[in-house]
């Protein structure tokens, strides 16, 4: 490394550093900091402690908005993982036009989470759309999917799954592609099944992408706002009510910025929580080779 | 293993197609259905049959319908917020990544931890406290909040970094003892270089403004600023009447994001992975 006047590599730095702290860093002392403020009914602003906290934890409406998000987070997480492993290992070998159904694979996450909310709510529309026209034709019920209290987390489910299955699946594919083929094949020839090979060569060597997509995949996961704000507004009956859906509706349906902002403080210590896990996850191959 | 096994092999291709059927349907039929005439997008959607999939006639109504209405004023808003986005977020982050590759400094390794953990944690994270940031700032309702806070971000940085700590020193030394400014070794050696990081990091700034929708929601609040995403999920809750005009924009919003990424998915893919691997 070079070493120079000592302010040069901080110039370099200074705009981007400036960047993150105002718009990164900055926001969550404001979060922490106004979570601990209240807006009186005259406009002025009283220093409360941790009131809204207080009041979050005896509120019934926000411990089932935290019950759907942790059902929602236990369900789709493995789901989803599943899923991109699923892909993943159908599109590892490079045979013929495997290129083609990786790239199909990939489309989905090219469409921005708001779409992929206005295109399902289309297709899943009890009414209009095509979906229940294909079940019918098949000769199945027509299902609610979004309209039902039943239905509704789980439709979520799914269509967030069709969005990111794809995306989970690049960081897999990329492991079991770096996994060498002769492993494979001399437990093959060993007389190894294609589950055992999978199960005592391929799933120990797949430990890190793994844990890494588990450990991004839910912070994505806790933090999905677009399709209950566009398709379902939280409901049938709170059936899709998520955390940050509260949040959001904290400040600008109730207009009660230091219940927002306290809630965005409980997201931001379970996020932070997330990453600190996925920072020990990216030293680690350090740490192994000394 | 090298036995090609004509029964599993079958079984997998099958699967794969299965499962890039049901992937691509969806948006297949919203781009197809939004060439239909406005009264037969839904009329063969109700009853299965070949013409759900297959439309009986071809229009560009809906989209003379778009481009006479408000949607190509968010059509620019979104294209000026990202291309504003990515054009700042080049120089800005590829300087920072610059130096952390190339020199040592004190503060180094907690700077570049702080730059990590920023990009682990996604920016809905703090939608809201920035919200409040903009307030008080007076910054609602403007371009500047809707480009600012995303030009600085840490996996870019990150990408960066990694190219440029692949760069031999040398050449750097050698430009040193010409007389060279490390602004000018920046500027004219380095950048230079970089195309292809240069080209991913764009793409991923551009699809990353092109498909926000949380923040632009919650920033922006009048018409004329409405980003793509925003005006068609408001045209979706407010005028649901309109279809033809709904899916001929929905169609258009993926189509800018879905080109650009096929055309640099080799790119986009392998400096991911990389990036994550490292």
């Amino acid at each position: 490394m070079l070493r120079e006047k000592a302010w040069i590599p901080y110039a370099f730095l200074a705009p981007a550093l400036l960047g993150l702290l105002l718009f990164r860093f900055a926001p969550i002392l404001i979060a922490l900091g106004g979570s601990l403020f209240s807006q009186s009914i005259r406009g002025d602003t009283l220093f409360v402690g941790l009131k809204n906290y207080h009041e979050l934890f005896e509120d019934p409406a926000f411990w089932a908005v935290i019950r759907t998000t942790l059902v929602f987070n236990l369900i789709i997480n493995p789901f989803q993982i599943l899923c991109a492993l699923g892909l993943a290992l159908l599109a590892r070998r490079p045979t013929r036009f495997v290129e083609i159904f990786r790239a199909s694979f990939l489309l989905p996450m090219t469409v921005s989470i708001a779409l992929t909310s206005i295109i399902w709510s289309i297709m899943l529309d009890p009414t209009l759309g095509p979906v229940n026209g294909f079940l019918r034709w098949i000769g199945a019920p027509a299902q609610p999917f979004f309209r039902s209290a039943d239905q509704a987390l789980g439709t979520l489910i799914m269509v967030a799954t069709w969005k990111g299955a794809g995306y989970w699946m690049v960081f897999l594919l990329a492991g079991l592609l770096a996994i060498p083929e002769q492993l494979n094949e001399s437990a093959a020839i060993d007389g190894a099944t294609a589950w055992q090979r999978f199960r005592y060569v391929t799933l120990p060597l797949m430990k890190r992408p793994l844990a890494f997509v588990l450990v991004a995949d839910t912070a994505a996961n806790f933090l999905l706002f677009a399709p209950v704000y566009i398709v379902t507004n939280g409901g049938p009956a709170g059936a899709t009510h998520l955390l940050m859906f509260e949040a959001y509706q904290s400040a600008f349906a109730y207009l009660n910025h230091g219940r927002s902002l306290a809630i965005s403080s409980i997201i931001l210590a379970i996020v932070i929580a997330i990453a600190l896990m996925e920072l020990r996850l990216f030293r680690q191959p350090e740490e192994a080779e000394r | 293993m090298n036995r090609p096994r004509p029964l599993p092999t079958l079984l997998r291709y099958a699967t794969m197609s299965l499962i890039a059927a049901i992937l691509l349907t969806p948006i297949y039929w919203l781009i197809i259905s939004s060439f239909r005439p406005a009264d037969e997008i839904f009329r063969f959607a109700g009853t299965f049959s070949l013409e759900t999939l297959v439309p009986r006639r071809l229009t560009l109504d809906n989209y003379a319908q778009i481009f006479a209405s408000s949607f190509p004023r968010s059509l620019f808003n979104s294209l000026f917020v990202a291309a504003a986005t990515v054009a700042l977020g080049v120089f800005v982050n590829s300087m920072a990544g610059f130096a952390f590759a190339v020199f040592d400094f004190p503060l180094k390794t907690p700077l570049f931890i702080a730059v990590l953990l920023s990009f682990m944690m996604p920016f809905e994270t703090i939608v809201i406290p920035l919200y409040t940031l903009m307030r008080t700032l007076n910054w609602t309702d403007t371009y500047a909040a809707l480009i600012l806070p995303e030009v600085a971000g840490g996996l870019i940085i990150f990408l960066f970094r990694q190219f440029f700590a692949g760069i031999p020193k040398e050449i750097y030394e050698a430009a040193r003892i010409d007389g060279a400014s490390w602004w000018q070794i920046y500027l004219r050696m380095t950048l230079p270089l970089s195309g292809p990081t240069i080209a991913t990091a764009s793409l991923m700034m551009f699809i990353h403004q092109w498909d926000a929708f949380f923040w632009p929601l919650v920033a922006t609040s009048s018409a004329d600023l409405a980003v793509v995403q925003v005006a068609i999920a408001r045209n979706m809750t407010l005028e649901q009447a309109n279809w033809g005009a709904l899916f001929a924009s929905a169609s258009t919003a993926v189509l800018v994001a879905a080109v650009p990424f096929f055309l640099l998915q080799r790119y986009y893919v392998r400096t991911v992975v990389s990036g994550g691997d490292k």
